[in-house]
């Protein structure tokens, strides 16, 4: 080893920080694994109570739970009280489903 | 002459017993205030909106009861009289009231373990209900969220990882402290409260344990509090009240857990909200934490958070801006909602301003 970083010093380096990242990767699979529906869960699960628990209109409720990251589909279902969002290849829906118990993720 | 005196003595009795006002179905309206201090409060509350950049201090509403009584209300944005609100973490202060009627029952100690009462935390047996009312669990918790998402235990519990069960999944986590040690919010804390409660009141009870327990009681007729898929409360962020609602449970408290001439939190337990939590550090927050409330106290060695109001004021406060300030001293309650995105708002300053627009002008 010791040889292989006298002979090839980046190479090695690239090798030593690309280990590292992968075992970081390992280390925080779940948290990355789950890190991509945030976007699609907060706005469908916000606009969810913004509108049907708060009773904001639409318009102010999209602009509420705006943030930067870009969706790439959003619905919302106005008769049933559902609203699906898609963003950074995941799609989550949140329902409202009752005076007491307001707007709920789902599944 | 004797007759006399006592007949005096019975009309001042009288007169202070009317005093008490207590909103029924509305809050009945106090003196109407006016003047440059009110003007400023509000060029401090309200600066022009702008619903597009989100910039700025952005109040939805700013409701003050003086004696009992609505002295001051205004809306802006979407918000009216009629919103429930969402309040985020004045959540888990609510909750805090609705465990002190439970605990007005008898059906809990504040020394109990929390295994007891909900079976996961088995993990860790000696923690008690009082450890999580001051957020001292000692769990692995990481409440940050604007700047470590990946890692942050409140996003993964909201919307991710935990959603289903936020309970279980708190308690999945390790510790990092031994319980009743060390201060450190965390909003998994309240949600394990919440789940200990379903086995506290019991399963049956549970649903609608907060509207009978408290909401109804109170007067409030208008509470969403939603729950996780297994239906436990997600005590740590998401009840929804109207201002004038919260406003009323502000009341309670500024009368030691008194509802007209009922003693709906006994006296023992407002005390233990209103006592700093001897764990805490210097400058671990905003304010000082007392039991599931926010203190302004001089704890730690450093002076009180909020300088410019009275030593003996108690809040409930959320993410982006919402505050239920209680301040038994002057009889006023105050609730602001809001939407602030950025940290120029700042409690001391609209608490400055509120106090000297409201407070001590005028007596009944």
């Amino acid at each position: 080893m010791s040889g292989l970083m006298r002979r090839r010093p980046i190479s090695s380096l690239l090798l030593i920080l690309l280990l590292a990242l992968l075992g970081w990767v390992w280390q925080e699979r779940v948290a990355l694994w789950a890190f991509p529906d945030i976007i699609s869960a907060y706005t469908a699960k916000e606009y969810c109570s913004c509108r049907y628990v708060m009773n904001n209109d639409a318009g102010y409720c999209r602009g509420y739970v705006k943030q930067w990251l870009p969706l790439s589909g959003f619905t919302d279902d106005a008769v049933s009280k559902r609203i699906t969002v898609s963003g950074m290849g995941r799609s989550n829906m949140a329902v409202w489903i009752g005076e007491h118990q307001g707007c709920r993720l789902n599944p | 002459m004797f007759k006399g005196l006592s007949l005096i003595f019975m009309l001042l009795l009288s007169l202070t017993a009317r005093a008490e006002n207590w909103p029924a179905e509305q809050w009945s309206p106090g003196p109407t205030v006016t003047g440059p201090a009110l003007q400023a409060l509000e060029n401090y509350a309200f600066p022009p909106r702008d619903d597009t950049t989100h910039q700025g201090i952005r109040t939805d509403a700013l409701l003050v009861i003086r004696d009992g009584q609505l002295i001051y209300e205004r809306y802006a944005g979407p918000t009216t009289a009629q919103t429930p609100h969402l309040t985020w973490s004045i959540s888990k202060s609510l909750m805090a009231t609705v465990l002190g009627v439970a605990y007005g029952e008898g059906r809990f100690k504040l020394q109990d373990k929390v295994a007891k009462f909900y079976p996961p935390l088995q993990k860790h047996p000696d923690l008690t209900l009082a450890d999580l009312l001051h957020w001292a669990s000692g769990l692995d918790w990481q409440e940050d969220y604007e700047y470590a998402p990946l890692n942050s235990s409140v996003v993964a519990m909201l919307y991710t990882r935990g959603h289903r069960d936020m309970a279980t999944f708190t308690a999945d986590h390790g510790s990092y402290a031994a319980p009743g040690q060390a201060f450190r919010y965390s909003s998994g804390d309240t949600n394990l409260l919440s789940a200990a409660l379903k086995a506290i009141v019991g399963a049956q009870r549970y649903a609608d344990y907060p509207w009978t327990a408290l909401f109804e009681p109170l007067g409030i007729r208008q509470a969403i509090w939603e729950t996780d898929a297994a239906g436990t409360f997600v005590a740590s962020s998401y009840a929804y009240l109207t201002a004038r609602d919260l406003a009323r449970i502000g009341l309670l408290m500024a009368r030691d857990g008194r509802w007209g001439d009922q003693q709906l939190l006994p006296k023992d337990w407002v005390a233990f909200n209103r006592e700093p939590f001897a764990g805490y550090r210097a400058n671990q927050d905003d304010a000082v934490p007392g039991g599931h409330w926010w203190l302004n106290r001089a704890a730690a060695g450093v002076a009180r958070p909020w300088p410019d109001a009275p030593a003996d004021t108690l809040a409930a406060l959320g993410h982006w801006g919402q505050a239920l300030y209680v301040i038994p001293g002057e009889n006023l309650v105050i609730v602001r909602y809001g939407d602030d995105r950025d940290g120029l708002y700042q409690h001391n300053e609209l608490l400055k301003l509120a106090l000297k627009a409201f407070a001590g002008t005028v007596k009944p």
